[in-house]
């Protein structure tokens, strides 16, 4: 004996007790699974160091601690006390690293920091500045704002800051894109709204703390909603929390709404036997434990979706169960037993086809760029093969017979007697519809343009939402970044300082209404220093000072605040990130810097702000083409490419598939004419629905090409069946009794609508990953099934109700 | 008589003999004159330029503090202010959004985003432009005189510019801005005199 047949009689010996085993040791690990819901693993990994930084920012960078709020309803007066009260009440729970809500007093800690450092932080300050003439100019400066009403600022400190040194550094720290300020807070310039925007302290990525920190704005505004004042709040956090919710929510809806359905239809196909009923679901657990716990292994954790997913492999694992109990039943006559080695022998080579054909087709999805996807792949792969081998091996002892109950599985045979006596007749103009679609195809625009925004289960509404807010807040997403990296911190902010020197010309220019830098918040050690050694000793200032003040505003006497506070910044320690810690400008440079480890360097990022026309990426690279790291990146385009760049992968990874499907095929049945048999009904499939999406304008991306495998993976399963059916008829001498029956039509025709029904639910998900696939496969597989029946024509049975 | 004061003089005289050529102007000067009527006849004029000197009295500044330069303004909603003495200065608005420059910096921000600058631009474009929505949106405004020679009285609806701006005052004759008078809520004062060119 050798080994492999060993192997074999111990499996066949000890199959019950082996599948035992492996369900309990599946369940538990699908009992100790991570599931986790956030969508990072539907953004592709990053390929380059570029993608990576970008990538990172938009998972947990500044963006993603952003939390955009709208207070609306009651009246103007109304809103701006609430918005008074409620930033108080946000600022004091320390979740939240700022708070802005227009509210000057609020800066009140930060303006005496920037006070208390004017002579190091204050762009102005040179050599020249402390000169006759500077001093001159910047008192001139200075007091050109008393006496409006603008002056307020300078007016309680002039005689300390005469060359307006606080002013400079405000004008440099204010966003170009500031929003209307009305009664001492920020409101919106389209809706009656008041609005603020807070940074979470938690990072981006950490949902359950983003889901903390929305708790308590919610929590924190209740006592304004008593005044009939309405919150809303968005931002990435916010998103992602509700996504998370979402999915958690829409999985068990498609979990429970999917066994219902499968349950009802196998009650209607074999009766009310429990025992069944039992049976029939035994594959199916198994498909989804194994599905759970091969990915758990792999992966680490299990998405969501994965998960919501799995509820169709329900539909196609169900399969195996119905085509074996129907197929399986024992003939008239025959011996108790006989109908499992019947169907080993006729009917388990074409399921393990189909197998493998599914496992070819979803095998690609395991070399795909996003992570989640690899899940699905693994899952379906894992799940399907549990399923099938549970059924071969476990069923043939359980339930040696198949399953006894009839149900209304009659009608339904007698339905699918009559589909395949009429199709084939409408071979034709089905024929004709294939190449119609082949023409819409080439006609039509390609419909591959789905982009990264379509996988967001975010709706319309809120995304409108978000972007007027965004408008409001002049927080519109940048739209270009620059990094530039260095292997420390002070290198970092004189690179950012470099890339400045070079922006400043295109702003000056009007090619670029602003930007914001880490160095405008942080200026570099050196330029510290240089700023320090600019600031002249006392006796020299007193003396340029008298003579700067000739004929002019300030009398010189008056000013000896200015020379003392002077003197003292001569000796002032330089100020680095650390020293800026608790103070409210640590939150503006941590957005902007971002410290490095062993690993990677520190990073400073410059987000560019538009002006009337977009930026231009080359105008800004040949502006930057000296300062070296400097990295412009354009954050949708960049985007964009990058999941170009997958679909295009994906495309290949999928016709890898098909083709890996056909060979499979090819090699299995060793015959042309029956690989075109099979082939014809399920490309025409793909075909048809993928020219009805593009006639329907639907943006189509990497999900509907995930959908569209799977199409030809479940599809080429029924085709199979036909041709297995078809290649019997052939083979057996003429007159000779016809082994095909309506009932074994009616097991196709039955694991075709589980299938259909499970993905219709994904068909009416509202997350778009769910939704997309079973758009796309639940008219797929139905197609293939028709297309199957009407291309390939088999012989009626002499007994139209079939044998029972 | 510096040569400013002339051209000045030489203004309002034809202004005064250009309203009493008009038999329109002469029955403005019995019929009450309202904010409508002024706002009518200040829109009549698209565009202009103009000099202006602005002495500013400040508490704690033992001395008046001295600027001059130009004004300019299109309809509907462009105006420069450019200072040339003591120190070159530009505050140009459009629409929205204001420009400052200041030798070679310059910002630009949205304009409703620093109120307290919003509210003399207001004040002095809406009445340039005779932009009776946008002076209405801003102020509380009274209208004294005639079409010959009247006043405008400004006062910011916002509380909270209140407590800055106590009023500001527009007077003109006809369709010429003379002279905007700021008060502050702190007791400082500036006096901005206004000479049409061209």
């Amino acid at each position: 004996m050798t080994a492999p047949t060993r192997l074999g009689v111990l499996a066949r010996r000890h199959a019950f007790v082996l599948w035992l085993l492996l369900v309990i040791a599946a369940a538990g690990t699908a009992l100790r699974t991570n599931y986790v819901a956030d969508l990072s693993a539907f953004l592709p990994r990053a390929p380059s160091a570029e993608q990576a930084v970008l990538l990172d920012q938009l998972r947990s960078g500044i963006a993603a601690r952003l939390v955009l709020v709208g207070i609306e309803g009651g009246t103007p007066e109304q809103r701006s006390a609430a918005s008074l009260q409620y930033a108080k009440t946000l600022r004091a729970s320390g979740a939240f690293d700022a708070v802005h809500n227009g509210d000057n007093s609020a800066f009140e800690a930060t303006g005496k920091f920037l006070f208390d450092h004017r002579y190091l932080l204050s762009p102005a300050v040179d050599a020249q500045r402390f000169s006759v003439d500077g001093l001159r100019a910047g008192i001139l400066d200075a007091t050109s704002l008393l006496g409006t009403p603008a002056g307020g600022v300078i007016k309680p400190v002039i005689l300390r800051d005469p060359t307006g040194e606080t002013i400079r550094m405000a004008e440099a720290m204010l966003p170009s894109q500031a929003p209307k300020s009305e009664g001492g807070v920020w409101i919106s310039r389209s809706a009656p709204r008041a609005v603020l925007i807070a940074t979470t302290h938690a990072d981006g990525a950490d949902l359950d703390a983003q889901e903390r920190a929305l708790n308590l704005l919610r929590t924190g505004f209740a006592p304004f909603e008593t005044q009939g004042l309405r919150l809303i709040v968005s931002g990435s956090g916010s998103f992602a929390v509700a996504s998370r919710a979402q999915i958690k929510s829409e999985v068990e809806r498609l979990a429970i709404a999917g066994g219902v359905a499968i349950v009802a239809l196998l009650l209607l196909a074999f009766g009310g036997s429990l025992r069944t009923l039992l049976t029939a679901l035994l594959p199916v657990a198994t498909g989804v434990l194994a599905g759970i716990a091969a990915v758990s292994l792999v992966h680490g954790n299990v998405h969501g979706i994965t998960l919501g997913f799995g509820t169709t492999l329900i539909g196609e694992a169900v399969d195996y169960a119905i085509y074996y109990l129907i197929q399986a039943r024992s003939l008239p006559g025959a011996t108790p037993g006989a109908g499992a080695q019947r169907w080993i022998v006729a009917s388990w080579p074409t399921v393990r086809l189909g197998l493998w054909t599914s496992v070819c087709g979803f095998a690609a999805l395991l070399f795909s760029g996003f992570p989640g996807l690899a899940q699905l792949g693994l899952f379906s792969i894992a799940g399907l093969s549990a399923a099938a081998l549970t059924t071969r091996w476990v069923f043939t002892r359980l339930a040696p017979d198949g399953a006894p109950g009839m149900g209304l599985r009659r009608h339904l045979g007698h339905a699918v007697g009559w589909c395949t006596a009429v199709l084939p007749r409408i071979k034709v103009p089905l024929a004709a519809l294939t190449l119609l679609a082949v023409f819409v195809l080439a006609w039509l625009p390609s419909p591959w343009r789905g982009d990264l925004s379509s996988l967001s289960p975010v709706g319309a509404a809120r995304m409108k939402l978000d972007a007027e807010l965004r408008a409001d807040l002049g927080a519109t997403d940048a739209g270009t970044l620059i990094a530039v990296s260095a292997p420390d911190e002070a290198g970092a902010l004189m690179q950012a300082e470099l890339v400045g020197a070079r922006l400043d010309p295109l702003v000056a220019a009007g090619a670029l209404a602003g930007y914001e830098s880490p160095a405008r918040v942080l200026p570099s050690p050196a330029l510290q220093a240089q700023r320090q050694k600019a600031l002249p000793d006392a006796a020299t200032l007193a003396a340029r000072l008298a003579e700067a003040t000739v004929d002019g505003p300030l009398p010189a006497p008056r000013l000896g605040g200015f020379i003392t506070d002077v003197q003292a910044a001569r000796t002032q320690p330089l100020l680095t990130r650390g020293s800026l810690k608790g103070t409210p400008l640590y939150g503006a440079l941590d957005a902007l810097l971002v410290p490095g480890n062993g690993d990677r360097p520190w990073r400073a990022l410059l987000s560019l702000q538009a002006g009337a026309q977009a930026v231009d990426p080359a105008k800004l690279r040949a502006a930057l083409a000296d300062v070296p790291n400097a990295r412009v990146v354009s954050i949708k385009p960049e985007l964009d490419a990058l999941y170009a760049r997958y679909l295009h992968d994906a495309t290949w990874q999928a016709l890898l598939g098909a083709l890996a499907v056909c060979a499979l095929l090819a090699l299995h049945l060793r015959s042309a004419r029956r690989l075109w048999r099979i082939a014809l009904p399920v490309a025409s499939a793909v075909l048809i629905v993928l020219a009805a999406f593009s006639v329907a304008g639907v943006a189509l991306g990497i999900l509907h090409l995930v959908g569209l495998l799977l199409t030809v993976a479940i599809g080429s399963n029924y085709a199979l069946f036909f041709d297995q059916i078809r290649d019997q008829q052939e083979h057996q001498p003429a007159g000779a009794p016809l082994t095909i029956d309506n009932d074994t039509l009616a097991s196709l025709a039955l694991a075709n609508l589980t299938a259909v029904i499970s993905f219709c639910l994904l068909a009416v998900s509202s997350i778009p990953a769910l939704f997309a696939i079973g758009q796309v496969v639940a008219p797929g597989i139905a197609l293939s099934l028709l297309l199957s029946a009407a291309f390939i024509r088999v012989r009626q049975s002499a007994t139209p109700e079939g044998a029972v | 008589m510096t040569p400013l004061d002339r051209r000045q003089a030489l203004a309002s005289l034809l202004a005064l003999g250009g309203a009493a050529a008009w038999p329109m102007g002469a029955r403005a000067q019995t019929a009450p004159f309202d904010l409508t009527e002024l706002m009518q006849l200040l829109a009549k004029v698209r565009a202009g330029e103009a000099v202006f000197t602005e002495k500013r009295s400040v508490a704690m500044l033992e001395r008046t503090l001295e600027s001059s330069g130009r004004l300019s303004f299109e309809a509907p909603d462009t105006f420069v202010r450019e200072t040339l003495k003591p120190r070159q200065e530009r505050l140009a608005v459009v629409g929205n959004m204001v420009t400052m420059s200041s030798g070679q910096r310059s910002r630009t921000v949205p304009l409703d985003s620093v109120p307290e600058a919003a509210v003399i631009v207001e004040a002095i474009r809406g009445t340039l432009t005779g932009n009776r929505d946008a002076i209405e949106r801003h102020f509380s405004a009274s209208v004294t005189g005639n079409a010959v020679r009247w006043t405008l009285e400004l006062v910011p609806r916002m509380p909270r510019l209140r407590e800055l701006v106590t009023s500001v005052r527009v007077s003109g004759q006809q369709a010429v801005v003379n002279e905007v008078v700021v008060a502050m809520a702190d007791g400082d004062r500036s006096v901005m005199s206004i000479t049409p060119r061209g």
